[in-house]
């Protein structure tokens, strides 16, 4: 009996997950075909150009990894990216925690003022801080009116300008992958440290903080990846000489029309974050930043 | 195991009038309690009757709206839960997952007591070999079973020599069988270091077999306050008599009120005597007749003759095997009678019988008929 009944059963369970395996596939299909037109096709031409360009050779490359300006423009970008990383995180920190720590109508205000920068523009943005930190702009007015300097300060088209644009842009994002890697922070251990004796502060230092570091690690990690391809922020407010690598391949590009370093350049960026992406992702999971499991 | 190391005295808990609201919500209704230093008092409730919400007043997590909380004779309102000296086990261990089970344990005295770097070691030790985990002490609690966890989550509540110990339904998340090994470990590490538990489960034997004395509480306020026995014999109530363990409440009228006993009708049958009820009551009153099912003497009504019959008439309408017990149920008239008799004395009950229900006079009580009585789902046969 048991037998037949299994016998009959197991068709229509094939059937069935067969059909569970297309139509997934179907529905990806539409997707998959604009990523493979616009992203996956360019990139492939990009590929082959950086070496079609040279006479196919690895000529691009050994300028890439061998000429001082190149070096001169990597460690720029990778300094200017670590740097502006850094003080994200320090400034996102208190804020994700204040977040974490209050509840409704006043988390729910922070977060709007947290996220209004970031419904507007980002050149808007950067042209914003071209108005504030000009030599006739508002915080050289402002020091000058009250006789603090006699002559404006340079704030602008130099490494300060740079970051302090580039962080501004980072923060809303920071605070937010904090939040969420804060918010999965079990708060009966605060609680349980509490008991035990911990003060307020000694209760953040010794559970909190500790575990909320992967959260930092991985937020660094992500918004590092972000910075180094920044192209506007440095190109309207950074120095000429203190060029990031995004900056380079426009100018290679649109400029110098040599679209085989252009192309292998940005193959290289593209490999750096693509190595990054893959080591936060197998240590801190990319499905756990957007709240997927928790495993 | 050095029992006297690990000895405290416990201190005194006093509870009074203490209420505390979410909004709309009485979670708290005016509590008033007593905790003589060193017992272990159970906190036994159905789930929404306000014991997580009193042991984290006690904790000082929450704030009281009113009342006080008195520990040793003194008011805690003012001090922050850290400076309690208090040990508290979670329902869910809540232990640091980013520290070792040495460090986990040594948490407290880190952070309370200023020991040496030897006297700490030297504490840890003797905590781990009280739970029987020396052999555990570098391992990650996720690397733990959850008795394992649950015996950490105890010595890091007693390793600072608490005066005062607070469980949460520490056992809720085990299975039955370690539940029960953990009750009796409980007990045990209780009895060695002596300091007062406040204990909350909503499970009725764990608080029967485990605490000196149970505090049942219900809808926010406190149901009855009694030793286990007191409760399980002379339960106030019928919410108290219905949630531990099991009950007949049969609906009564009262028909005559003496010092020394009164007459109950039940339906419009039979008027019994019944001991004097425990509380202000007329002829006329309504009242719950309650009797344990485990107090009820039955006999096949083919061998009492019926001048002889001085209880319940009633036709047996299930039975069911339980090992060591048989249940009854029994109808007589409306109502649906429990009752449990010996295995061997089974033979002589099948389903559709008549048999005659009596029981000894002081077997009986009388119960207020208030309107929160009997209505918890709690009932039936366990
Ligand atoms: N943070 C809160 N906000 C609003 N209402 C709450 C909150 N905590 C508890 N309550 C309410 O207060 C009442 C008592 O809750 P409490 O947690 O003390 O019950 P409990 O006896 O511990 O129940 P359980 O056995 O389910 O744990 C319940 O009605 C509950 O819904
Ligand atoms: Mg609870």
């Amino acid at each position: 009996m048991t037998a037949i009944a299994g016998h009959t059963t197991a068709p229509p369970r094939m059937a069935a997950s067969s059909r569970q395996r297309i139509i997934p596939a179907l529905l990806l299909m539409p997707c998959l075909a604009w990523i493979s037109f616009f992203f996956l096709l360019p990139l492939a031409l990009m590929c082959w150009r950086s070496f079609a360009a040279k006479g196919y050779s690895f000529a691009a490359y050994t300028v890439l990894f061998t000429s001082p300006l190149y070096t001169k423009v990597m460690l720029t970008t990778v300094k200017t990216a670590s740097i502006a990383t850094v003080i994200a995180l320090i400034l996102a920190y208190p804020v994700a925690y204040v977040l974490t720590i209050s509840g409704g109508f006043r988390r729910a205000l922070i977060l709007t003022f947290v996220f209004i920068p970031y419904w507007v523009d980002i050149i808007v943005r950067t042209f914003s801080w071209l108005i504030l930190l000009g030599d006739n702009g508002l915080i050289n007015k402002l020091l000058m009116a009250t006789g603090i300097v006699h002559t404006p300060l340079e704030l602008l088209y130099n490494s300060f300008s740079v970051l302090i644009a580039m962080v501004q842009i980072l923060l809303p994002l920071t605070i937010i992958i904090l939040f969420g890697a804060m918010l999965r922070i079990d708060r009966t251990l605060i609680a349980a440290a509490k008991i035990h004796g911990a003060g307020s502060w000694q209760a953040f230092r010794t559970v909190f903080f500790p575990l909320s570091l992967p959260g930092v690690y991985g937020a660094g990690l992500l918004v590092f990846v972000l910075s180094l391809g920044f192209y506007v922020t440095p190109a309207l407010l950074g120095s000429p000489r203190q060029t990031m690598i995004a900056q380079t391949i426009m100018v290679e590009a649109s400029e110098l029309l040599d679209w085989g370093q252009a192309s292998a350049a940005g193959l290289v960026l593209l490999i750096i974050t693509t190595l990054i992406a893959a080591i936060y992702n197998r240590y801190f999971s990319l499905d756990r930043l957007w709240g997927g499991s928790d495993a | 195991m050095e029992q006297s190391a690990v000895r405290t005295s416990g201190a005194r808990v006093r509870l009074r009038n203490l209420s505390k609201s979410y909004g709309a919500v009485v979670a708290v209704d005016g509590l008033t309690l007593d905790v003589p230093a060193g017992t272990f008092v159970s906190l036994l409730g159905p789930s929404g009757s306000g014991k997580t919400t009193t042991l984290n007043l006690i904790a000082g997590f929450l704030t009281p709206d009113a009342g006080d909380i008195l520990i040793d004779e003194r008011s805690v309102a003012d001090v922050p839960p850290h400076r309690r000296n208090i040990g508290m086990v979670f329902q869910s261990y809540s232990l640091f997952p980013h520290m070792t089970v040495a460090d986990n344990v040594g948490f407290p005295l880190r952070m309370r007591a200023k020991l040496s770097r030897d006297e700490s070691r030297k504490r840890i030790a003797e905590m781990l070999a009280l739970v029987q985990l020396s052999h555990l002490k570098a391992r990650y609690p996720r690397q733990l079973s959850g008795g394992q966890q649950q015996r950490v989550a105890m010595a890091r509540a007693l390793v600072s020599r608490p005066r005062l110990l607070l469980m949460d339904e520490p056992l809720g998340a085990l299975d039955k069988k370690l539940r029960e090994q953990m009750q009796a470990e409980i007990r045990n590490i209780h009895r060695s270091v002596g300091t007062t538990v406040v204990y909350v489960t909503h499970d009725q034997s764990e608080a029967l077999t485990m605490s000196d004395l149970v505090v049942v509480m219900h809808r926010a306020r406190i149901a009855q306050i009694g030793t286990p026995r007191a409760l399980y014999e002379a339960p106030a109530n019928a919410f108290v008599a219905d949630f531990l363990g099991d009950s007949n409440l049969i609906p009564a009228t009262i028909v005559k009120t003496a010092e020394r006993e009164c007459a109950v009708r039940i339906g419009n049958r039979a008027v019994i005597a019944a001991p004097p009820a425990p509380f202000a009551a007329a002829a006329g009153d309504r009242a719950f007749l309650f009797v344990r099912p485990e107090d009820m003497t039955l006999q096949p009504a083919s061998s009492v003759q019926p001048q002889d019959r001085s209880g319940l008439v009633g036709t047996v309408k299930e039975l069911s095997f339980h090992g060591d017990v048989f249940k009854l149920s029994i109808a007589v008239g409306d109502d649906v009678l429990k009752a449990k008799v010996a295995r061997e004395q089974c033979g002589s009950f099948e389903v559709g019988r008549q048999v005659v229900i009596s029981w000894t006079p002081n077997a009986a009580r009388l119960l207020p008929a208030t309107s929160d009585g009997a209505s918890s789902s709690e009932s039936g046969m366990r």
